[in-house]
């Protein structure tokens, strides 16, 4: 039996939600920021996601909650940890898939799938801000720009300066420091986009690194990242405007599972 | 004889002028901001000006920290564990275990009598161990620095903070507020933290009393409480700790000149 379902990713930064319809097909999305109150952001998360596909709640037959804050939802049967939904998100997307990159607000994964999107091996830094978007979005302060802009940027540098710090703290003060010896911040936008490419790449190696690799997180979406993670890899990466809500369609992928397991 | 030392860190340069390889004569520091050279150019006025001695009068001048290449009438460069180790040992002749919490790196070194490094370890990767940590927490508490280690005396449940990262614990500070613990107990989280990241540097080279705390936050209660409380055993600080590697690179450079100025082996014998 098929149904309309919903997944509810709860993460460091946002909250993204996924309705899909009886064909598997995406029937809306939702992706708003985190705050103070994650149960009351969870259910915004939902409502919008349902507003964006033109349904009601009543029309859901089951929801599933993923994300750092997968308990906050309350209003789900099911909880699936991030990088379930991930994996079965990515291999949904991306067939092929047998390494998903997730670089999120907070931290960075790297996961090994097998040809049914189960997760085979996983590798996580949730410990240290260095490789994460919040890297990203303090240093791009620090240089005076909105995170949003800084991976189209990056692409226009003419020579990448390196950066020799790990920490995000220190490489604030790299980037400040190479601002004032006079040097392009699009070139220094380069030298970041590089370095966390760099600390990606070790994390993947943990895991071990096999084509295809899907990209997933918020900061799939910097393009800069993308084709940083691409040279450095020297293979391309799979990436979709859906990357973001990976984690989300992978939970309703989980739930219809669950759901249609439990009727027959 | 009068020995300088200058110790060139990534915070703060810091100068200390000595006598005889025995007395100080004036300590001095000024941000490091700048060209290194004319901020140590401040530092060496002011320490002949507060000695009452001519700038010339220095006869020999040693340097140590991060930019100890960075100042061309140097004599001497001595590495940050040699000098930190040597003025530690001056100040408490007892000392075994050195911990220097500097601006951008942390390091632990024990030491023999002399104040010859034996085994250290150092950590300058990360801001969380760092006083890096305690400045950003001072701009985002809005608590002036001189004023964090006193507040965080009064606190009664010190809040621990879980994240390893300096830039991930902000936001858990800021959690912290927002639901919130007092300012004293997060003040002292701060510190406990600190001195957490500062003891599993220490235990990697071996616990041993006597125990002295040198580097920038010497002056800081809150710090000082906490490591003692962290290592279970007291903590020696004295104000000169602050110069301690500054002191330590003077001291050496007595040594030297007295090695030098012993007359050298008659040839062919």
């Amino acid at each position: 039996m098929s149904a309309i379902v919903a997944g509810v990713d709860i993460g460091s930064t946002t909250a993204k939600s996924v309705v899909l319809g009886e064909d598997s097909r995406v029937l809306g999305k939702s992706l708003s920021p985190v705050g103070v109150d994650i149960v009351k952001d969870a259910e915004r998360a939902l409502e919008s996601a349902l507003a964006d596909a033109h349904l009601s709640r009543p029309e859901v037959s089951f929801i599933t909650g993923t994300g750092y804050g997968r308990y906050k939802v309350y209003f789900g049967q099911l909880v699936v940890t991030e990088i379930s939904c991930h994996a079965r998100g990515a291999n949904f997307l991306f067939p092929g898939t047998r390494l998903v990159v997730d670089i999120g607000g907070q931290d960075t994964k790297a996961i090994r799938v097998n040809e049914k999107g189960e997760v085979v091996d996983f590798a996580m830094n949730d410990k240290c801000a260095a490789g994460t978007g919040r890297f990203l979005e303090v240093c791009s302060n620090a240089l005076g720009y909105d995170v949003a802009e800084i991976g189209l940027l990056s692409l226009q540098a003419k020579r990448a300066v390196k950066l020799t710090s790990t920490c995000t703290v220190f490489a604030e003060s790299e980037v400040t420091s190479y601002v004032s010896r006079g040097k392009d911040p699009k070139d220094i936008l380069a030298g970041l986009h590089a370095s966390i490419a760099n600390r990606t790449l070790s994390l993947m190696q943990r895991v071990g690194v096999e084509p295809e690799i899907t990209f997933t997180g918020g900061v799939s979406q910097n393009q800069g990242m993308v084709q940083a993670l691409h040279r450095r890899l020297g293979t391309p990466v799979n990436v979709s405007p859906l990357s973001p809500y990976l984690g989300a369609l992978g939970a309703a992928l989980h739930g219809r599972d669950r759901f249609s397991g439990g009727v027959s | 004889m009068i020995t300088g030392g200058l110790d060139l860190g990534t915070g703060t340069i810091k100068g200390v002028l000595l006598e005889d390889g025995r007395r100080i004569l004036a300590t001095a520091s000024v941000p490091s901001r700048g060209i290194p050279t004319q901020a140590a150019r401040h530092v060496l006025d002011e320490l002949a000006e507060t000695a009452n001695i001519a700038p010339g009068d220095v006869d020999y001048l040693c340097t140590t920290g991060f930019g100890r290449y960075a100042i061309p009438e140097r004599n001497l460069q001595v590495s940050d564990f040699t000098s930190s180790a040597r003025g530690a040992v001056f100040l408490f002749p007892k000392t075994r275990l050195v911990v220097d919490v500097g601006t951008q790196a942390s390091r632990t070194m024990t030491i023999s009598e002399s104040g010859k490094v034996l085994k250290f370890k150092m950590n300058e990767k990360c801001a969380a161990g760092a006083g890096r940590f305690v400045e950003r927490c001072s701009k985002y508490l809005q608590v002036p620095l001189d004023e964090m280690g006193p507040r965080s005396l009064a606190a009664e449940h010190p809040k621990l903070i879980s994240s390893v990262c300096a830039v991930l614990a902000e936001t858990e500070i800021i959690n912290n507020i927002t639901e919130g613990v007092p300012l004293s107990d997060i003040l002292m989280g701060v510190f406990l933290s600190l001195s957490q990241r500062a003891y599993a540097l220490m235990r990697y080279v071996g616990i041993q009393p006597e125990v002295t705390l040198v580097g920038g936050l010497v002056h800081n209660v809150g710090m000082v409480k906490a490591l003692h409380d962290t290592v279970g055993m007291d903590v020696n600080v004295a104000p000169d700790g602050y110069y301690a590697a500054a002191l330590g690179s003077a001291i050496l450079g007595h040594s030297r000149i007295l090695k030098l100025s012993r007359a050298p082996p008659e040839a062919g014998r």
